[in-house]
């Protein structure tokens, strides 16, 4: 029923967009077609959409981590005037009268009474989020002992391990915390600031999990990069200084990870074995 | 046969005393009816509050500064109930938040008599003469996801959902002295030219955290006791002072920022409910 309510565009406005316009099944739950997705009446959000994978193992959510809990993370795309644009007691109200729903939901839920409430609503969108777990990649097989990965996969790991785990860290590859990356040395998003209301935090953002990064074009908050070789030309000679920057890209006088032309292909062939294509032709999802 | 008598009698003199020595001792949990109201005191005089349509330009209450205003809407949360008495009565309101529902976060509208009194229950027998709550809802109502009743998101008009958690006091209105381009309120748009919206909130209680915490537990002590059992139907009045949320800790200037949708912008405000909640009376 989760999955069913995700792809349901009565969650928006006039009807025209649901969950899974911007966070498409092919591309990990991503966007493949927006830079910025878009929302009602054709709205450009203000945030690149991230994938959704092993969200169950998340602390926080959303790029500036405003999100708590799962539960609470589609009353924000459902009720942006950006993106959805329609109000949670409308939602509700959309689901008890639709002809299907409503028996739907008392048998998921028979805590729930006759009528639909928004935090059941909200518990079917999480259960669904939560089941989306990818950990059959090439790169999961490998560390099973079941795969194994090429000698180019096997030297990038090794580079990226030295060089990005400190930040992207652990099998999820985030260490869920907040990063400014050097984009920018004016802020135009104050990111986990908004959050805090620290100054400490401004340009700050989520470090994303790499899972599937290869499909997860384009990269960063605010989507200017549209390959992983950008990406890494931005980490070795892009990373601009402000007041916020990472201490982990300011190592000495150096600013930024230095970066060979041929490290950066071999941490790209890494990345690569991370995409999870049993994940994204799953049928349950 | 006398013996037998006399052992007889003696037990039954014991039941029947200690029977009655338990019936002094334990009288049965009863309740007490908390009513809050709200008032503006002008002149030390309470006023009952009234609230005005959307726009309006009748200015009842003014605020320290000399500035006028008046109230489209206001709304708070009180949790986390707790009664003390003097020899120690010790009482704590149920607290629960489920997709099912919520128990022990009270939502008081002033457009909604009924919600404005709490009827607590089960309370231990006994001489209460203070009372403790949360104004707001604290993390055990936002960590373990959605909730229904009170806390439901979708119909409690108090949840932030990009900083998600819960507004612990909104209030709506206009004055004079407001040059409106209020944003995100239920009651004001930006086009009202005296429009003001203060939403106050910020729950992260985190120890070592720059999190701005604007929810506040009161506690406030009666000028004598109220006594609870189940054959007393006792009432404690509080009041809430509109003129002194805006004035007491910290005058609010109404020309400067009145439109508050963020914990840091609301601290002042949040400061002032410690002056704003006052007990005011028992009805035995």
């Amino acid at each position: 029923m989760g999955k069913r309510i995700f792809g349901d565009p009565m969650l928006s406005r006039d009807n025209s967009v649901a969950c899974n316009n911007c966070h498409v099944k092919a591309v990990a739950f991503a966007d493949p077609q927006h830079a910025l997705s878009l929302g009602v009446d054709e709205r450009q959000g203000i945030r690149n959409a991230p994938g959704i994978a092993n969200m169950a193992f998340m602390k926080e959510f959303m790029w500036d981590g405003g999100v708590y809990h799962l539960d609470f993370a589609p009353p924000n795309a459902i009720e942006n005037p950006l993106e959805m644009d329609e109000k949670m007691a409308k939602v509700v109200w959309k689901l008890n009268r639709n002809s299907t729903y409503p028996a739907q939901f008392r048998a998921a839920f028979p805590e729930m009474g006759d009528t639909i409430t928004s935090p059941f609503v909200l518990l079917a969108l999480s259960q669904y989020q939560t089941m989306l777990v990818s950990a059959t990649s090439k790169y999961d097989y490998y560390k099973l002992g079941k795969g194994e990965l090429s000698a180019n996969e096997m030297e990038g790991l090794q580079l990226f391990k030295q060089k990005c785990a400190v930040c992207h860290s652990g099998e999820l590859f985030t260490n869920q915390e907040y990063r400014n990356n050097g984009l920018d040395t004016a802020f135009a998003d104050e990111g986990r600031a908004r959050i805090t209301e620290s100054a400490a935090d401004l340009c700050k953002l989520k470090v994303p999990s790499l899972r599937n990064v290869e499909l997860t074009d384009p990269y960063m908050h605010d989507a200017r990069f549209n390959t992983l070789e950008e990406v890494l030309d931005h980490y070795a000679a892009g990373v601009k200084q402000s007041a916020t920057l990472a201490t982990e890209l300011h190592q000495g006088d150096f600013i930024g990870i230095p970066l060979t032309a041929s490290e950066k292909k071999l941490i790209v062939d890494f990345l690569k074995t991370l995409t999870d294509y049993e994940f994204i032709q799953d049928e349950r999802f | 046969m006398k013996k037998f008598l006399f052992l007889s009698t003696l037990l039954f003199g014991v039941l029947f005393f200690s029977a009655c020595k338990d019936e002094e001792e334990t009288k049965d949990p009863g309740t007490l009816e908390v009513n809050f109201d709200n008032i503006a005191v002008i002149n030390n005089v309470q006023q009952q509050l009234s609230l005005v349509t959307p726009g309006s330009t009748d200015y009842a209450y003014t605020n320290a500064l000399g500035q006028k205003f008046n109230i489209n809407l206001l709304r708070y949360y009180i949790s986390a109930i707790e009664l003390d008495g003097p020899n120690g009565e010790h009482y704590h309101d149920h607290m629960e938040a489920t997709a099912s529902g919520s128990k022990g976060y009270y939502l008081v509208d002033e457009s909604i008599p009924a919600s404005q009194l709490i009827l607590l229950e089960d309370i231990p027998a006994g001489e209460y003469n203070k009372i403790t709550f949360t104004v707001g809802v604290d993390s055990s109502g936002v960590v373990n996801g959605a909730s229904g009743g009170s806390l439901d998101p979708a119909t409690c008009h108090m949840f932030w959902n990009w900083n998600s958690g819960y507004i612990a006091v909104k209030y709506e209105g206009q004055s004079d002295v407001s040059n409106g381009g209020v944003s995100g309120a239920e009651t004001v748009t930006g086009d009202n030219p005296h429009g003001m919206a203060y939403h106050i909130g910020g729950w992260k209680d985190i120890p070592g955290g720059v999190f701005v915490y604007n929810n506040k537990r009161l506690s406030l002590t009666f000028d004598t006791v109220v006594k609870v059992e189940s054959k007393e139907a006792p009432e404690l009045h509080m009041v809430f002072d509109v003129i002194k949320m805006f004035g007491s800790h910290h005058n609010i200037d109404f020309t400067g920022n009145h439109n508050v949708h963020k914990p840091a912008d609301g601290v002042e405000v949040a400061h002032n409910l410690e002056h704003a909640f006052a007990y005011d009376h028992i009805h035995q």
